[in-house]
C-alpha cells in the first residue's frame, strides 16, 4: 500500500511541478519568443520517461511470468482447475 | 467439418453451402489468400525504400498504387474476413445454436468479398486507404479510383450484413439455458465489434457515395471548387474508421481470451472486467475520431475534446492486458505455438498503445503526424497485436479444421522470426518518424539516419517474409500430411473445449 | 470468475486513469503555449500546390521552393492550397500544419539560429509528393 501511495505522490508531483513551471515561463515580451521545439520535445521526453518506466514494469512482468509459470519450470505445479471440467 | 480433408467433398458443395463452418472455411481461405497477396506488396515497398533512388519499382505512381492496395487489402480483405472466419466457426457453437441466425444472408455476406477484392486489385487505385478529397476527386486517375470506391462499398455492406447476423445469433439464438453473462468472452468480442460496425459503417457508406458523385462532377460535397469542404469527408471517414480500429482489435483480443486461459490451464481472471472493457471500448471508441485531424487546423477546443475522448479509451484497453497477465499468474503454461503468438501479441500491445497516446497528446502530433511514427504505431497494432492474435488462433483451430496437427517446431520458428521482424520493422519506424521521414513517399533524400533506419526496417520485413513462407508451407503440408490430431484435446491441456466439429453439418 | 476480491485491478485502473490525466494536462498546457502567436510576428503566406511551395512575404516579395527568414524574429505562416491537401512541414522547428483548399491555417515559429533546414510536404498529394521539398534559410538580420 505504501508503495502505491508513493507512486501516486510521484505522479502528482510530475503533474503539478511542470504545469506551474510553464505557467511562469510563458513570456509575452516582444523580442523574446517561446521556443516551440523546446516545449514540444520536452514534453516528448517527459512522456517517454514515463512510458519507458511503465513499459519496463509491464514487459518485465510478462517476461518474468513467462519464465516462471511455464510448465517446464522446476517449481511448476498443477493449477487447482486441472482435472476438473472448467 | 473437422474431418474436411478425411471425408472429401466436391468443392462446389462447400462453395454453395450456407452452413456456418463451410462459410467459415471460405472466409478463412479468402482472408489468408489476401494476407499473402497484401504481404507481398509490403515486401515490394520495403525493398524500394532500402536505399534512396529507384530500386525495384519503376515510378512513383506504381509505388503509390502499391501502398494503397497494400493497406486496403490487409485491413479489409485479411483482418476483417479472418475475424468473420473465426466468428463463423465458433460463435454459433459458443451460444449453442445450430448455425448462424440467417444462414443465407451469411453466405451472401461472404460472397460479396471476392468481387470486391477483384475490383480493388484490378483497379489498383493510388489515393491511399482513406481516399481523401479533393485529391480523390480531382486528381486520382479512374477507373481505378471508381473501382476502389465500388469495392469498398460492397465490403461495407458485407460487413454490416455479417455484423447483423452475429448480433442476432448471439442475442436471439443463444441457448435458453444460457444467460448473456455466460457466453464466452470471445462471443462478447464478436457482439461488441458487430455493434460497432452497425453504428460506424453507414457514415462511411454515405461518404463513399458522395465521393463517387463528386468524382462524376454532379455534386461538390467535398470539392472546394464547387463550394464543398474536404474536412467534412475527413470527419465522416474517421467517424467510421477510428471505431473501426476497435472492430479490428476486439475480435483478436477475444481470440486471446480463448487461448490464454486454455494454455495457462486456468479460467480467465475476471470475466466481468473483460465484458466491461469490451463494452466500454465500443462506446468510448466513438469519442476520438478527430485525433486523426489535429493538423487540419482544428481549434484548440476541438483538439482538446478529441484528445480527452481518446485518452478516455485507454483504461479499457489496459484492463484487457491486466486480465491476461492475471490469468497467466500462477498458471502452468504450455508454450505451444498458439500461446506464443497470443503472449507476443500482448507484449506488443503496450508499445502500440503508448505510441497512440503520444499521437493523441496534441502538440506531440506535430512531430509524429504523417511520419513513419504513425506507420509504426498502427502496424504494432495491426501486425503486432491483431495479426499475432489471429495467427495464434489459426494454429489453435488448425487441428479442428483439418483433423491434423501442424508442425510444432516450424510453428515456433515462424513465431520467433515474426516477432523479431516485427520489432525490427515497426520500432525502427517510430524512430524514423522522429527523424522526420514522411510516410507514403516513393523516394527520399540521402540523409544518413533515414538510410540506416530504412535498411533495418527492410531487413526486418524480409525476416517476416521468410517466416510467412514457412507458415504457408507448414499449413499446406500439415493439412495433407500432418500427424492426425487428438481432436478431443489436441494440445493436451484438459478442460472443456469448444469443438467446431460438433456442429452438425447437413452435407456430412 | 466474479466474486473474488478485485482490488489489484481497481488500483491498476486508477493508476492508468491518473497517468492519462497527467498526459492530458501536460499536453493541454504545452499546446496552449505553442498556439499563442506573438503579436509582432510577421506574416508569410504559404501556398501549396502540386508539387511545390510558394512563399509570399509581407512586403510582397515571392519565393518558390526557398524561404529566407531572419534569425530572432517571429513569423506567422498562413497556409493555403490551390489544388489538393498538402501539409507544410519544417521538421527541425516542429512546424506542421495542413494546406487545405478553401481554408487558411496558421502556425508560427521563431528561428533562433542561422542555418538551413528542409521543408517538406507531409500529406499525400499525388505523383511527386515524395519530392515536394524546399529549403528554409535562416539568415542574419539585414538591418
Ligand atoms: C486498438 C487498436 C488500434 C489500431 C488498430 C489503430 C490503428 C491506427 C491507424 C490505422 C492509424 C493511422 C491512420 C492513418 O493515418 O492511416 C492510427 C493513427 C492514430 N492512432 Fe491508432 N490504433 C489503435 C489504437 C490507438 C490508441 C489506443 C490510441 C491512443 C491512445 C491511438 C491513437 C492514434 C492517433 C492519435 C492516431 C493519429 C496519428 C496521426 O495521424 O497523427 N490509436 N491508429
Ligand atoms: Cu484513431
Ligand atoms: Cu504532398
Amino acid at each position: 500500500m505504501k508503495f502505491i501511495f508513493g507512486f501516486l505522490l510521484i505522479i502528482g508531483v510530475l503533474v503539478i511541478v511542470p504545469a506551474v513551471d510553464f505557467a511562469f515561463a510563458a513570456g509575452d515580451e516582444p523580442g523574446k519568443y517561446l521556443d516551440r521545439r523546446a516545449v514540444i520535445w520536452n514534453l516528448f521526453y517527459k512522456m517517454m520517461t514515463v512510458a519507458f518506466t511503465v513499459g519496463s514494469v509491464v514487459s518485465g512482468t510478462i517476461i518474468w511470468q513467462v519464465w516462471r509459470f511455464r510448465e517446464s519450470h522446476p517449481k511448476a505445479k498443477p493449477t487447482s482447475y486441472e482435472g476438473t471440467d472448467w | 467439418m473437422t474431418l474436411e480433408l478425411q471425408k472429401p467433398r466436391p468443392i462446389w458443395q462447400i462453395m454453395f453451402s450456407t452452413h456456418h463452418t463451410d462459410v467459415g472455411l471460405l472466409y478463412l481461405i479468402t482472408s489468408l489468400t489476401f494476407l499473402f497477396l497484401g504481404g507481398s506488396l509490403a515486401l515490394g515497398i520495403r525493398a524500394e525504400l532500402f536505399y534512396p533512388g529507384s530500386q525495384i519499382i519503376a515510378d512513383s505512381m506504381t509505388f503509390n498504387r502499391i501502398f494503397t492496395v497494400h493497406g486496403t487489402t490487409l485491413i479489409f480483405l485479411f483482418i476483417i474476413p479472418f475475424a468473420s472466419a473465426v466468428g463463423n466457426y465458433y460463435v454459433p457453437i459458443m451460444v449453442r445454436y445450430k448455425d448462424m441466425a440467417y444462414p443465407k444472408l451469411n453466405a451472401i455476406a461472404f460472397w460479396m468479398i471476392p468481387p470486391a477484392g477483384v475490383l480493388i486489385w484490378l483497379g489498383f487505385a493510388d489515393f491511399t486507404w482513406y481516399a481523401t478529397p479533393p485529391y480523390s476527386i480531382i486528381s486520382a486517375p479512374g477507373p481505378a479510383a471508381d473501382m476502389w470506391i465500388f469495392g469498398l462499398k460492397i465490403l461495407g455492406i458485407s460487413s454490416v450484413l455479417g455484423a447483423l447476423n452475429f448480433v442476432v445469433t448471439i442475442l436471439k439464438c443463444k441457448h435458453p439455458d444460457m444467460s448473456i453473462g455466460q457466453i464466452p468472452l470471445m462471443a462478447w468480442a464478436f457482439l461488441s465489434s458487430s455493434l460497432i460496425i452497425i453504428v460506424a459503417i453507414p457514415t462511411f457508406a454515405a461518404a463513399l457515395l458522395m465521393l463517387l458523385t463528386d468524382r462524376l462532377g454532379v455534386s461538390g460535397f467535398f470539392n472546394p471548387a464547387m463550394g464543398g469542404d474536404p474536412i467534412a469527408y475527413a470527419h465522416l471517414f474517421w467517424f467510421t474508421f477510428h471505431p473501426e480500429v476497435y472492430v479490428l482489435v476486439i475480435p483478436a483480443i477475444g481470440m486471446m481470451y480463448e487461448i490464454i486461459p486454455r494454455f495457462s490451464r486456468k479460467p480467465i481472471y475476471s470475466y466481468n472486467s473483460g465484458v466491461f472493457a469490451f463494452v466500454m471500448l465500443s462506446i468510448v471508441g466513438f469519442s476520438s475520431w478527430a485525433h486523426h485531424m489535429y493538423a487540419t487546423g482544428m481549434s484548440f477546443t476541438e483538439k482538446t475534446v478529441f484528445m480527452v475522448g481518446t485518452l478516455a479509451a485507454v483504461p479499457a484497453s489496459a484492463m484487457h492486458v491486466f486480465n491476461f497477465v492475471a490469468t497467466m499468474w500462477n498458471g502452468r503454461i504450455r508454450f505451444a505455438t498458439p500461446m506464443m503468438w497470443a503472449v507476443g501479441g500482448i507484449a506488443l500491445f503496450f508499445s502500440a498503445g503508448a505510441g497512440g497516446v503520444v499521437n493523441s497528446a496534441m502538440p506531440l502530433d506535430f512531430t509524429t503526424h504523417d511520419t513513419y511514427w504513425v506507420v509504426g504505431h498502427f502496424h504494432l497494432f495491426v501486425m503486432g497485436t491483431i495479426a499475432f492474435g489471429s495467427i495464434g488462433y489459426l494454429y489453435y483451430m488448425f487441428p479442428y479444421v483439418t483433423g491434423r496437427m501442424y508442425n510444432e517446431t516450424w510453428g515456433k520458428i515462424h513465431f520467433v522470426l515474426s516477432f523479431i521482424g516485427t520489432i525490427l520493422v515497426f520500432f525502427t519506424q517510430h524512430v524514423l518518424g522522429l527523424y522526420g521521414m514522411p510516410r507514403r513517399i516513393y523516394d527520399y533524400p540521402p540523409i544518413p539516419e533515414w538510410i540506416a533506419m530504412n535498411q533495418i526496417a527492410t531487413v526486418g520485413a524480409m525476416i517476416i517474409g521468410i517466416s510467412m513462407a514457412i507458415f504457408l508451407a507448414n499449413m499446406i503440408h500439415s493439412a495433407g500430411k500432418g500427424k492426425p490430431a487428438d481432436t478431443d484435446d489436441p494440445f493436451g491441456l484438459g478442460g472443456k473445449y469448444y469443438y467446431p466439429f460438433e456442429a452438425k453439418n447437413p452435407s456430412h | 470468475m466474479s466474486g473474488h476480491s478485485n482490488w489489484p485491478e481497481w488500483i491498476y485502473v486508477a493508476v492508468v486513469i491518473a497517468l492519462m490525466a497527467w498526459v492530458g494536462a501536460e499536453a493541454w498546457e504545452a499546446e496552449r503555449l505553442v498556439e499563442h502567436v506573438p503579436a509582432d510576428a510577421k506574416t508569410i503566406i504559404v501556398t501549396g500546390q502540386q508539387w511545390f511551395w510558394t512563399f509570399e512575404h509581407e512586403d510582397g516579395t515571392k519565393e518558390i521552393g526557398e524561404l529566407h527568414v531572419e534569425v530572432g524574429k517571429a513569423y506567422k505562416f498562413e497556409i493555403v492550397s490551390t489544388d489538393v491537401n498538402h501539409s507544410f512541414n519544417i521538421h527541425d522547428y516542429v512546424v506542421l500544419i495542413d494546406a487545405i483548399p478553401g481554408r487558411v491555417n496558421t502556425v508560427w515559429f521563431a528561428p533562433d539560429k542561422v542555418g538551413e533546414h528542409d521543408i517538406q510536404c507531409r500529406e499525400y498529394c499525388g505523383l511527386i509528393h515524395y519530392n515536394m521539398r524546399g529549403t528554409l534559410y535562416v539568415t542574419e538580420p539585414l538591418s
